[in-house]
């Protein structure tokens, strides 16, 4: 299990599920706020975040549905087989690895895993390609095409060739606190 | 939708770049709290509810009778609503735990940046709490240093020369040096001992000029 103070594992869970439930359940009416009775009915259709709908499932109280972009068939998987590097995961799910290995076990969907290998192995190379011959800081339109994941491994890639140039080239060693901000006063 | 503002909260600091501090959000964190008492509200009428419905059913297992199907619906709804309460709660905890476990981290890399003083623009930052714990952490660092009789904030890497050219950012007037004693007057450039600079370059008073 990932870190309890993870910030990144914090904001995956908070991914919507559809779900279905399985069974009434009390006092829940500020989910939508749009209908005042206190109560869900057994059958009814929502959308939770993953946290709540985890165990809940496990307890049988909803019956979580598998998002549209894990289905067995589904535009995504097959846009993923024909190109996979220029697919726009970022607008389907922040989270979409994360997410993926927690719904996996879940739904006890067993072709989730190879399909996020898959995925995973031809964007990473692109990725990581990307990250190394990037001329400027400047993010490209490329980068909102990536999750989450992928954006961090983009910008390790970036933070480990300015730190080979630094040190080919031999930087600076002293430097102001990076905590101080990067803004400079004014020179007058 | 529960548990929203906790993420919220949570995606400030994520969306902050790394190692920077934002303010402190007071405003959003007490929501959260508020949040949580009002959850906490929901589960006690809830588990009371269900207390009685179990005192029903205990009876009725006296006179060799069930719970109606009513009321078997009911017991379950409670049980479900008391659940989804009490993940919410796990969860804002979680967020709010997150948030301060975080920026206390941030903090913590402050000590052996800029050591004792933190300049306002920070402090203005902190919550009261956080404030403390610097100064306690800065303390403790300062404390085992002198222990030591070791700085451990300077350069790992040994100087190839003792004497290092900075120019001077700020005006702070006279300083005294471990071997001299120097006006610090703005742009004025000065060859000082390295180990005299590093704090206030780290601290951004000096910048080093290459030669």
């Amino acid at each position: 299990m990932a870190n309890y103070y993870d910030i990144d594992d914090v904001l995956a869970e908070e991914e919507i599920l559809p779900v279905v439930f399985q069974q009434a359940a009390d006092c829940f009416g500020l989910l939508d706020s749009s209908d005042d009775t206190n109560e869900v009915e057994a059958g009814a259709k929502a959308e939770l975040p993953f946290w709540l709908a985890r165990d809940l499932h496990v307890r049988g109280v909803v019956a979580v549905d598998v998002p549209p972009y894990f289905r067995k068939v589904s535009r995504t998987r097959k846009e993923i087989e024909a190109d996979a590097a220029h697919v726009d995961l970022r607008g389907r799910c922040q989270y979409f690895y994360e997410l993926g290995l927690k719904i996996a076990p879940l739904v006890g969907d067993k072709t989730i895993g190879p399909f996020l290998l898959v995925a995973f192995q031809t964007r990473y190379k692109e990725v990581l390609v990307r990250a190394h011959t990037a001329a400027s800081a400047v993010a490209p339109k490329h980068l909102t095409l990536l999750t989450n994941e992928e954006a961090k491994l983009y910008e390790a890639g970036q933070l480990s060739t300015a730190a080979f140039k630094k040190w080919r080239m031999g930087g600076p060693r002293l430097q102001r606190a990076p905590v101080l901000g990067r803004k400079r006063k004014p020179i007058e | 939708m529960y548990g929203k503002k906790g993420s919220e909260l949570v995606k400030e600091l994520a969306s902050s770049e790394p190692g920077q501090l934002s303010a402190f959000n007071n405003d959003l964190f007490a929501q959260v709290i508020d949040e949580c008492t009002g959850h906490l509200h929901h589960l006690g009428s809830l588990i009371r509810k269900i207390e009685e419905l179990k005192k029903i059913e205990e009876i009725k297992k006296l006179n060799n009778q069930e719970l109606e199907e009513s009321e078997k619906q009911l017991l379950k709804a409670h049980n479900s609503g008391a659940l989804i309460h009490h993940l919410s709660l796990l969860r804002n905890k979680r967020c709010l735990m997150a948030y301060v476990y975080n920026r206390a981290e941030t903090i913590r890399s402050l000590g052996w940046a800029v050591e004792r003083v933190l300049p306002e623009e920070i402090e203005e930052k902190l919550s009261g709490s956080e404030k403390e714990y610097f100064k306690n952490h800065a303390a403790s660092l300062q404390s085992y240093m002198s222990e030591l009789d070791l700085d451990l904030a300077v350069d790992m890497v040994p100087p190839k020369d003792p004497y290092i050219k900075v120019r001077v950012l700020e005006d702070i007037g006279n300083v005294l040096l471990s071997d001299q004693s120097a006006n610090l007057a703005r742009h004025a450039i000065l060859f000082l001992r390295r180990t005299d600079a590093e704090q206030y370059i780290s601290q951004a008073i000096f910048t080093l000029m290459l030669w």
